[in-house]
């Protein structure tokens, strides 16, 4: 009998082919997309030490709690013996039990209790506590709330204490505790959830309204532009010619260069000393002056309407042509023969069966404009003074130059609220063309 | 539509072609001036043609080095993004399995997602894995992302293959996956080089990951080594304009020669046949 090699049915194949690529699609953008959305309802920092975690809950970093907490009894004994007035052994003993009784309480817990031990020995054997399990306990939110109330009001004391006192040795061993207990409430971590705080933040912020002013005037002058000039280009090339792959190379080059490439060199072409556009253009007094396209709000985002139109519009020629060339010829021969005039050829037969191949190109269109990145970040890096950013550029300099993930995520979970606004839309519009194209 | 073609047209077409290609000539004319004449005139050609401005754009910054990370990245994306997508478009349109609907609309939709939106976590992902500056941190995001353009042009040219081959595979005792090596895949070649193409130009072009992920200067890739030459005090254009030349050419020689297919590529889910 022959071996028969393990072999996969149809069924299980088909989903075997598929399961790679649904990974993918799921860990590198589902996954992220909805990591976004959980990251923009936190106040999370990278560049700051006790907000560079989500944590919805208070937490403890018993490191540093207890490593500080260790020195915080000594001292206040050895301050109690040091002043001679009443008032600041009272008050220091106040805050001694103070501490102690917070401390107990939360010790009061077994757990916590044998956690602190365990990184109390690693601590006296100079070893780091490295198992963020050990190192980081969640406390209740009120409680923490309370301890670090009362340690900060203790070193408020503290701190008066030791601008009242004469003698500058005095004065400093004051001012060391009081540091020690600013340390130690620095170790209770507040939880950085805060709800949709961030939203509101910028629901109110102006700079987010203006890059989403910008956004969407970017996405609509540079969208509106491209269709009319591209289908204007597209209606003159439909016709049999001697160099139509001249033409077909020259449109798909701007399209194919990279657009960092394509902003930088039109970044040289607007420059106010030595670019040759802007020259052109004040020669011409369209501009009102060379150093207008660059260095001001409105001309920065006339430079980049420009690059875009530039960039883009033989793409959306293309398109356009592919749709223009599934139209039969016999359907203007035939009105032609009813003595139509070419305008009346153009809205009745043209645009009509044009209509879904446009709305498809004006979807991925408006979707890409809107996203706009690449170019503004490196023709005008924003400015001058943010006036040219869009939403993607502040959500990436929030990000990443701030390191702020919270906010950042904020911004960037708006950029996805509006696209898929407009895919909402286009789909509405086009899904019934697609729909009767199907059922015909 | 076949209109002759008249002596007007040719006018419009070279003027269309001209300003198409002007920031190109213009960039051209720029890299082979002395760097004194750029700064100092708007001539259109210079009388003492140099190339220093190519030595500098090599020696200043690592132009070839960045030009190899582009090119290693976009290899290896093309090859991993077009064999997955060719198994899922194979699989969407030609096996029996359930959810088609589904699993296309998801990955479609995925493609309308704002990369912003997935920038930090995969950003924390990427160092979390040790992925950060290194080829595999970029290859990674630039497959998934250009799965769906991939699944959906790929499933086009499966659906325009005659279904009566894989019957007959199937009849001469032909495992499904060997149909699809053996056959269904061999025939549908011109749609796979097409998307090919088309992933290895939108990995080759790539910048918000680049920038993101591979921030040390030895790992850029050509779009965000090209955006760093400028510095804080002064802007090298002889450099830039030497550099931006460089890598243009093998975007211009990729589109010459590939051009039909790349067109075939972009319209072909644009437009209903």
């Amino acid at each position: 009998m022959k071996k028969r090699r393990f072999q996969l049915n149809e069924k299980q194949l088909g989903y075997a082919m598929v399961l790679p690529s649904l990974i993918l699609v799921f860990v590198v953008i589902l996954w992220p997309v909805a990591q976004s959305f959980w990251n923009s309802l936190f106040d999370y920092r990278l560049n700051d030490p006790t907000r560079s975690e989500k944590m919805m809950h208070a937490n403890i970093d018993l490191e540093k709690y207890v490593d500080n907490h260790f020195f915080i009894e000594k001292q206040l004994d050895e301050l109690a013996d040091a002043t001679d007035r009443e008032q600041d052994k009272q008050t220091i003993s106040k805050i001694k039990t103070g501490i102690e009784k917070y401390h107990s309480e939360l010790l009061s817990d077994k757990q916590v209790e044998k956690k602190v031990e365990k990184v109390n020995d690693l601590l006296m054997a100079y070893k780091p506590v490295n198992d963020s399990e050990l190192k980081y306990q969640q406390v209740d939110n009120d409680f923490a709330a309370a301890y670090r109330k009362a340690l900060s009001s203790y070193q408020h004391d503290l701190e008066n204490i030791a601008e009242s006192l004469d003698g500058k040795e005095v004065q400093s061993d004051f001012q060391q505790t009081a540091e020690l207990l600013g340390a130690t409430n620095r170790s209770i971590l507040k939880s950085n959830f805060i709800g949709v705080d961030n939203y509101k933040k910028y629901f109110k912020d102006k700079r987010m309204w203006r890059s989403l002013g910008n956004t969407t005037l970017f996405t609509v002058i540079s969208v509106f532009f491209e269709l009319v000039l591209g289908l204007l280009v597209a209606l003159l090339i439909n016709r049999a010619f001697k160099g139509r792959g001249l033409i077909r190379a020259s449109v798909l080059i701007p399209w194919a260069v990279p657009t960092a490439v394509a902003a930088m060199m039109w970044g040289f072409l607007y420059d106010g000393q030595s670019g040759i556009v802007a020259h052109y253009l004040e020669v011409l007094h369209i501009v009102p002056s060379s150093s207008w396209l660059l260095s001001t709000g409105n001309g920065g985002l006339f430079s980049i309407i420009l690059a875009d139109v530039w960039k883009t519009t033989p793409y959306m020629a293309l398109l356009i042509l592919a749709g223009l060339q599934t139209i039969p010829g016999s359907l203007y021969e035939a009105s032609n023969v009813d003595g139509a005039s070419k305008l009346q050829q153009f809205f009745k037969i043209t645009l009509p069966l044009l209509k879904s191949s446009i709305l498809v190109a004006l979807l991925f269109r408006t979707l890409d404009a809107f996203r706009v990145f690449d170019l503004i970040y490196v023709l005008t890096g924003g400015g001058p003074a943010n006036s040219t950013e869009s939403i993607s550029v502040y959500a990436y300099k929030t990000m990443f130059s701030q390191q702020n993930f919270g906010e950042g995520s904020t911004l960037s979970v708006i950029v996805f609220l509006c696209v898929a606004l407009i895919s909402f839309i286009y789909v509405k519009l086009i899904g019934s063309e697609l729909f009767a194209g199907r059922t015909k | 539509m076949n209109k002759r073609a008249g002596i007007g047209f040719y006018v419009f077409l070279i003027i269309f072609v001209f300003l198409v290609m002007f920031p190109f000539i213009w960039v051209f004319l720029t890299s082979i001036k002395p760097v004194g004449e750029i700064f100092s005139s708007f001539n259109w050609f210079t009388k003492h043609p140099s190339l220093d401005s190519y030595v500098a754009a090599f020696t200043h910054r690592p132009l070839v080095r960045y030009m190899l990370n582009s090119f290693v990245v976009s290899i290896v994306t093309t090859l991993l993004a077009v064999a997955f997508a060719s198994f899922a478009a194979y699989a969407l349109t030609r096996l029996p399995i359930k959810g088609k609907g589904l699993i296309l609309g998801i990955v479609l939709a995925s493609s309308m997602f704002p990369q912003v939106a997935i920038l930090s976590p995969m950003f924390n992902i990427v160092t979390g894995l040790g992925l950060r500056n290194s080829y595999l941190g970029l290859v990674l995001p630039y497959i998934t992302i250009s799965l769906p353009l991939a699944i959906w042009i790929l499933a086009t040219f499966f659906q325009k293959i005659p279904f009566e081959l894989e019957e007959s595979a199937k009849l001469d005792g032909a495992s499904p996956f060997q149909t699809f090596r053996k056959i269904i895949f061999p025939l549908a070649a011109p749609g796979v080089f097409t998307t090919g193409i088309l992933v290895f130009i939108a990995a080759w072009n790539e910048y918000l990951f680049a920038l993101t992920i591979n921030s040390n200067d030895a790992w850029r890739t050509v779009p965000v080594g090209i955006s760093m030459y400028t510095s804080e005090f002064s802007i090298p254009w002889g450099d830039i304009s030497a550099a931006t030349v460089i890598v243009t050419i093998p975007i211009v020689i990729l589109v010459l020669i590939f051009q039909r297919r790349i067109v075939s590529g972009l319209t072909s889910g644009s437009v209903k046949e």
